[in-house]
């Protein structure tokens, strides 16, 4: 494990803090950006250039989209952690992940991966299950998904090729799906979450002709 | 390479139809347009020399040439059926889409780049039919459907890098001096994990909510390629790899085995029971959905290739009636001005083309021995279960057909008001105009009339009469159109369900979608 390899996992650690658990939905959005900028170096051999330079430009262009949502996102509710308790359980997965080992889990890939993964995931998961602000769901989301990723590295070694071009092409594709639902979401002036009290209409006061 | 024109095609298609989606009339034309080009590029796709990429490979098959087109061929049948009743301008774009994400998903050897493909092809689908225009029931759904497409893919992810790390370091976990003890808890994680991301994507309960609230929310033209479509391409991406890989410790995983068993058995009992006690045809349909998951979900745990390939052709017979059942409520709603049981009793006096139609879907979806759809339910239900268990599982998948026959039931009841105020499905005229009895008026002058002599003036005289008549007559037969074509989906469901188009031979053919982890295992 090289000192790049923990640099690069500990800024994946703090960019999934900062895009979860900052306030301003703009400086969440670049957290995000630096999360999936350093993503892709957290690999132990490096990808190939071009798979890693994909990665790179995928990440940059899914943390544009998810900016430019953020500036038409009005104030919703705070993070339910706040940044300084988000860092504290970035920190805490990343020191479980290299304390992984010491148990020597059978893996293919480095420690810094499941370190940067483990990070990820203790700071994407809480935003997931409750979510408030439906605008917070986007960026949590694909912190999660790279937390997944990066598991796969450390259990599976560093990806074939194509499997790094698929996972950017979904990280923008998650990127875009964020973006719809975030200016949807301002559109009509309210970013509720996904699981509020589900209110169905009568069947009655559907309009003729199947048009909803 | 036979691969490459379609996903061309579909991905046009689909921005195009995108950006027309605001003129109704051009968004139509373009709708019907591409996914008909879709179509024609789908019935191309052969199991040629793969496409090599980037250490992987891309290949078509026989396989996922039936998929694609039942799935496009379905899915414009029901666009027509949903255009007759009204405009619904994201449903070809999310049909598309879908269908583009489906052939990436299948046409990809190696299961993380397949698991990646098709959660990009349920976020396409999800965005493009419920992203525009904004309402909070469908923004609400975007989100779930994301939330649900991460959290499979990486739980599939992470349970298809497992094993391969298990098995190449036996007897590293310190305190197991046996080498090869770590592969059965790993295979166990996994098994159990996979079988969640099956059970959610399909919508087995308790994990159904998430149909039945899509149904409430999506563009009922876009509902097949949603419920239907999108989670039959992770089953059979999951099953390709499942027995593979898991197959050699399936002696090892009893008990996992058994609580997929039971959760299989509850999706199937109590789906059937939910899908006959609610009231919106809409919600019966997408409880016939949840109820046939448990099929799914014992495919996945007899971990039996040959109970994978019955599963593989089943799940074209399970999309493609959902498909059918699916056109036939949006018609069903359109004809009556709403889907609630209670208020359409005795709705086969006045629709008796749309009880034939459910009639022939229910022979499609229950079949009979020694048809396609019966034996490879039967094959997967034998291939996980036994004795008084293979009887429970057996009883809970005739539910489907339990609930139609309710239907079916419902309609031969006394007609009430609603229903007898509905209009029948006999064809209609229009009313000629006193002066157009004779055809269109003759040229006033000389030039004109030399100009409509000739043969193109001809046919834009013709072509301009028969658009004026066609406008009314359209508008007039609107009800018995829309029962021609909902006649047509369940002709499709019953050829799918003899085994027409080769799906016998296609499901066990080898091909991308039955990849090993790495290596590209036929095409």
């Amino acid at each position: 494990m090289t000192p790049l390899l923990l640099v690069a996992g500990a800024i994946v650690g703090i960019g999934a803090a900062v895009a979860t658990g900052a306030r301003d939905a703009r400086i969440a959005s670049l957290g995000l950006v630096g999360l999936l900028v350093a993503a892709p170096f957290v690999a132990d051999p490096l990808p190939a250039p071009l798979p890693l330079a994909f990665g790179v430009a995928a990440g940059i262009l899914a943390g544009f989209l998810v900016f430019v949502t953020a500036r038409r996102v009005p104030d919703g509710p705070a993070p339910t952690l706040g940044l300084p308790a988000t860092l504290v359980a970035a920190a805490a997965g990343y020191v479980a992940g290299l304390g992984a080992t010491a148990v020597a889990l059978p893996r293919l890939g480095p420690d810094a991966a499941l370190a940067a993964g483990l990070a990820a995931l203790a700071v994407a998961v809480g935003p997931i299950a409750v979510t408030r602000d439906i605008f917070r769901l986007g960026p949590a989301l694909i912190v999660l998904y790279t937390a997944g990723t990066l598991v796969l590295n450390a259990v599976a070694g560093t990806p074939a090729p194509l499997t790094s071009i698929a996972t950017g092409v979904l990280v923008v594709a998650l990127a875009a799906g964020a973006a719809v639902v975030g200016s949807g979401a301002a559109t009509l002036g309210g970013t509720t979450g996904p699981d509020e009290v589900h209110h169905r209409r009568p069947a009655v006061a559907r309009p003729r002709g199947d048009a909803r | 390479m036979s691969l490459l024109p379609f996903l061309a095609v579909a991905t046009a298609g689909t921005v195009i139809v995108t950006l027309l989606r605001d003129r109704r009339w051009l968004g139509t034309l373009a709708g019907i347009g591409a996914v008909l080009a879709a179509l024609g590029a789908a019935t191309a796709v052969r199991p040629d020399t793969p496409l090599g990429i980037g250490g992987g490979a891309l290949a078509g098959s026989d396989h996922l040439r039936v998929l694609l087109v039942l799935c496009l061929g379905g899915g414009l049948l029901v666009l027509i059926v949903a255009r007759l009743a009204t405009w619904q301008p994201s449903a070809p774009g999310a049909l598309l889409g879908g269908a583009a994400g489906m052939g990436l998903a299948l046409g990809l050897a190696g299961t993380p780049p397949a698991l990646l493909a098709a959660a990009a092809a349920t976020v396409a689908a999800s965005a493009l039919a419920l992203g525009s225009p904004a309402a909070p029931s469908r923004i609400r759904a975007l989100a779930r459907e994301l939330r649900g497409a991460t959290t499979s893919v990486v739980v599939g992810l992470v349970a298809a890098g497992i094993v391969p790390a298990a098995a190449s370091t036996p007897g590293r976990v310190p305190g197991l001096a046996e080498p090869g003890l770590a592969e059965p808890a790993a295979a166990a994680l996994v098994f159990l994990g996979i079988g969640l991301v099956l059970a959610h994507r399909f919508g087995a309960i308790p994990l159904h909510a998430r149909v039945s609230r899509l149904a409430d929310a999506t563009p009922s033209g876009a509902l097949p390629i949603l419920a239907a479509w999108v989670p039959a391409t992770w089953v059979i991406v999951i099953l390709g790899w499942a027995p593979v890989a898991l197959g050699p410790s399936s002696a090892d995983l009893g008990l996992e085995r058994a609580l997929i068993v039971a959760l299989a058995l509850v999706t199937l009992l109590f789906g059937a029971v939910a899908a006959l006690i609610q009231d919106e045809v809409d919600h019966v349909v997408a409880y016939t959905i949840v109820a046939d998951a448990g099929i799914a979900l014992l495919a996945l745990a007899s971990l039996d290739p040959a109970a994978r390939d019955a599963a593989r052709a089943w799940v074209l017979v399970f999309a493609t009636t959902r498909t059918a059942m699916i056109g036939w409520t949006i018609a069903f709603r359109a004809a009556f001005g709403t889907g609630r049981l209670r208020d359409t009793a005795g709705w086969m006096r006045r629709a008796p083309a749309l009880g034939v139609a459910l009639a022939a879907i229910l022979v499609a979806v229950v079949g009979w021995p020694g048809l396609l759809a019966w034996e490879a339910r039967l094959a997967i239900l034998r291939s996980a279960t036994g004795g008084p268990v293979l009887l429970l599982a057996y009883a809970g998948s005739l539910g489907t057909g339990v609930a139609i026959c309710r239907l079916l039931v419902v309609g031969l009841g006394r007609p009430s008001p609603i229903v007898a105020g509905a209009v029948g499905e006999l064809p209609r005229l229009p009313a000629q105009p006193a002066g157009a009895a004779s055809g269109p008026a003759a040229p006033a002058t000389a030039p004109a009339r030399v100009r409509a002599a000739s043969l193109p003036g001809r046919v834009r005289v013709l072509a301009a009469s028969a658009g004026r008549d066609a406008r009314p007559a359209l508008e007039l037969n609107r009800v018995p159109l829309r029962a021609f074509v909902v006649i047509l989906l369940a002709g499709l469901a019953l050829l799918t369900a003899v085994g027409a188009f080769g799906i016998d031979a296609a499901a066990r053919a080898a091909g991308p979608s039955l990849p090993s982890f790495v290596p590209f295992a036929g095409g």
